[in-house]
């Protein structure tokens, strides 16, 4: 074999070319495969390690509650015994482990849309058979299936864990029926929120650092505001307080396992409160897909 | 390839990006010429069903843009002049990423991946991320994102910007060699020796508005010039364009001894008129030869209309 000549690495060849008479879909395949490639992206997949570690440690973290809560009612189940200040949790409070939820979306809703834009990656996307909705709802609906995924396997591993640890499986599933559907109807509730509300800050901004910290600004300040407006409002509780977005969430989801508000919930005491949180979640959801659709309803070349 | 009659695009301020555009370009590889700010991006939106026109009609590949403006982008191949490669991520996977995004299935977009960028001289650096690419070899990947989907008609907007004299000519003999597989180009460009060099046909806008549209060989020979050298006598260049124009032929000094004659209304009989002018006139001929007018003098001039 001959070695390459001196000066000739960089040529170009003429090595043919095939016309490609295959199957060719449209925009529901686009929309798939920018899905796809949005769910790699977040989760690090085809990137470095370094981009590998932090989903796959917030998952690992997101299931030591359901480990912890199987493995003590593992250990107690022959020898039952009282253990100070542990309480097993609940089906319900598992679906409000939200805050490392949060983290993720504030920490990968900027990585999946914000380059698009700042590389000028959009006019490329958009040459393909893709619309703006098409666009938003790959986007949306990959943060989305992540969190959902991230907030459900735990579940489904304290399901399991704890039907496998009771007396008698079958008499725990029959008891607990009923989560079947809660907790995917209200892990969805929660995922689609996060997302949409996630990619459509972070498509305001080119710079991912930027959209990261106006996730978790809008949390953190709107949740500070309606503490102070709940706490000037006494005990009787206030209507203001749907102000609190990261909250809506789990107001629907108390609506969902409980049907009704919870007892801690700011809202509970304000009459018409679970149709007011259903309504304010409605309207953020709806203002954050309004915002991301007029942000990608024309993209220049 | 484009069929447009009376297309119009305005926006909602300042004059129209595009004024009643009526062409019928065939396929093949055309030029697609005009300064900043001519119209051609607008053009390129239009061709993508990226934005509806304001009047008039469009169609690309034999496919009506307003009917069916997103499923025509599945027929194109777009290359933008901008930098637009997410900078982190392999040749390999862009380019079958972009495969997949037109339609294709992952397997064959892989495989059609590899392919593509074997014909752009990319195949050992595929695996490399793009941040790391010289100029030259970024163009190329583009060109491959492009090709991948093996569309109908690929647009390339200034393909050869920022390449060293060596890339672009090997950018130019790759977009020569693409209408011998059967795929059409538009060339948008504001480098008229690349448009010469590669394409066949030629559609020149300015402001909006058409200037000149057809094959490249028929416009090179329509808007000919025969140069003509003559002496004998101190202002002879002067009094042979007087007669000329007295028998019809308008011409312009080209400097003290020679004289260039426009032959686009008179053609070939032309050379005769000129031949009989200068002995009727008893002047000494020098030189009478065809002189063909580059693109650049072509587009100056009916710009300049």
């Amino acid at each position: 074999m001959s070695a390459v000549p001196p000066g000739l690495s960089g040529a170009v060849y003429d090595r043919g070319y095939r016309p490609y008479t295959g199957p060719r879909g449209g925009r529901r395949e686009a929309t798939w495969a920018l899905w796809r490639l949005s769910v790699r992206r977040a989760l690090g997949l085809r990137r470095s390690w370094r981009q590998k570690v932090f989903p796959w440690s917030l998952l690992a973290i997101a299931t030591v509650p359901a480990v912890v809560n199987v493995g003590i009612g593992y250990a107690i189940k022959d020898n039952p015994m009282e253990i100070p200040d542990f309480t097993f949790i609940t089906y319900r409070e598992y679906v409000g482990v939200s805050t490392a939820l949060l983290l993720f979306v504030a920490l990968t809703a900027p990585d999946v849309v914000c380059p698009d834009r700042s590389q000028r990656v959009l006019p490329l996307l958009f040459s393909r058979p893709l619309t703006g909705t098409d666009y938003v709802a790959a986007k949306v609906g990959a943060i989305s299936a992540i969190v959902f995924g991230f907030a459900f396997l735990p579940q489904v591993v304290l399901f399991v864990g704890q039907m496998l640890v009771s007396d008698g499986a079958l008499d725990y599933l029959a008891d607990n029926a009923a989560v079947l559907w809660q907790v995917p109807v209200s892990v969805a509730l929660l995922a689609v929120y996060y997302g949409a509300i996630g990619v459509a800050l972070a498509s305001l901004t080119d710079r991912r650092i930027v959209g990261g910290v106006a996730i978790l600004g809008l949390a953190l300040v709107t949740s500070a505001v309606a503490g102070i407006i709940v706490a000037a409002a006494g005990d009787g509780g206030t209507p203001l307080a749907v102000v609190n977005v990261l909250a809506l969430p789990l107001e629907v989801r108390d609506l969902v396992f409980l049907g009704h508000l919870g007892r801690d919930s700011d809202l509970s005491g304000v009459e018409g409160g679970g149709v007011l949180a259903v309504l304010a979640y409605l309207l953020v959801l709806g203002s954050a897909i309004a915002v991301l659709q007029r942000r990608y309803r024309e993209v220049a070349l | 390839m484009l069929r447009a009659a009376g297309l119009t695009k305005a926006y909602a301020s300042g004059p129209p990006a595009l004024s009643g555009l009526t062409v019928d370009v065939p396929p093949g590889s055309v030029g697609l010429v005009g300064a900043n700010g001519a119209g051609k991006t607008t053009l390129f939106r239009l061709m993508l069903g990226l934005m509806p026109p304001t009047g008039g009609w469009i169609e690309v590949a034999g496919h009506h843009v307003a009917a069916d403006p997103v499923g025509v982008r599945s027929r194109l191949g777009y290359m933008p002049e901008h930098d637009c490669l997410p900078l982190d991520q392999t040749a390999s996977d862009i380019v079958s990423t972009f495969g997949e995004l037109a339609g294709l299935p992952a397997r064959a977009a892989r495989q059609r991946a590899s392919d593509v960028l074997d014909l752009v001289g990319l195949d050992e650096a595929r695996f490399r991320p793009v941040g790391g690419f010289s100029t030259g070899m970024r163009q190329r990947t583009k060109l491959a994102q492009a090709l991948v989907a093996d569309p109908q008609l690929v647009l390339l907007d200034e393909p050869t910007a920022g390449l060293d004299p060596l890339g672009r000519e090997e950018m130019l003999d790759l977009v020569a060699r693409l209408a011998g597989f059967g795929i059409s180009v538009m060339l948008a460009t504001h480098l008229l020796d690349d448009v010469q060099r590669v394409c066949e046909h030629v559609l020149m806008i300015d402001h909006g508005h058409l200037v000149l549209e057809g094959p490249i060989d028929q416009l090179m020979q329509t808007t000919g010039l025969l140069r003509v050298e003559v002496g004998g006598q101190p202002d002879a260049v002067a009094v042979l364009a007087a007669t000329l124009a007295e028998r019809g032929l308008d011409s312009r000094p080209a400097d003290e001894h020679r004289l260039d004659v426009d032959t686009t209304t008179a053609g070939e009989a032309a050379a005769d008129t000129v031949r009989d002018a200068v002995a009727d006139l008893g002047l000494r001929l020098y030189a009478l030869s065809t002189r063909h007018r580059s693109l650049d003098d072509v587009f100056l001039e009916q710009a300049g209309r």
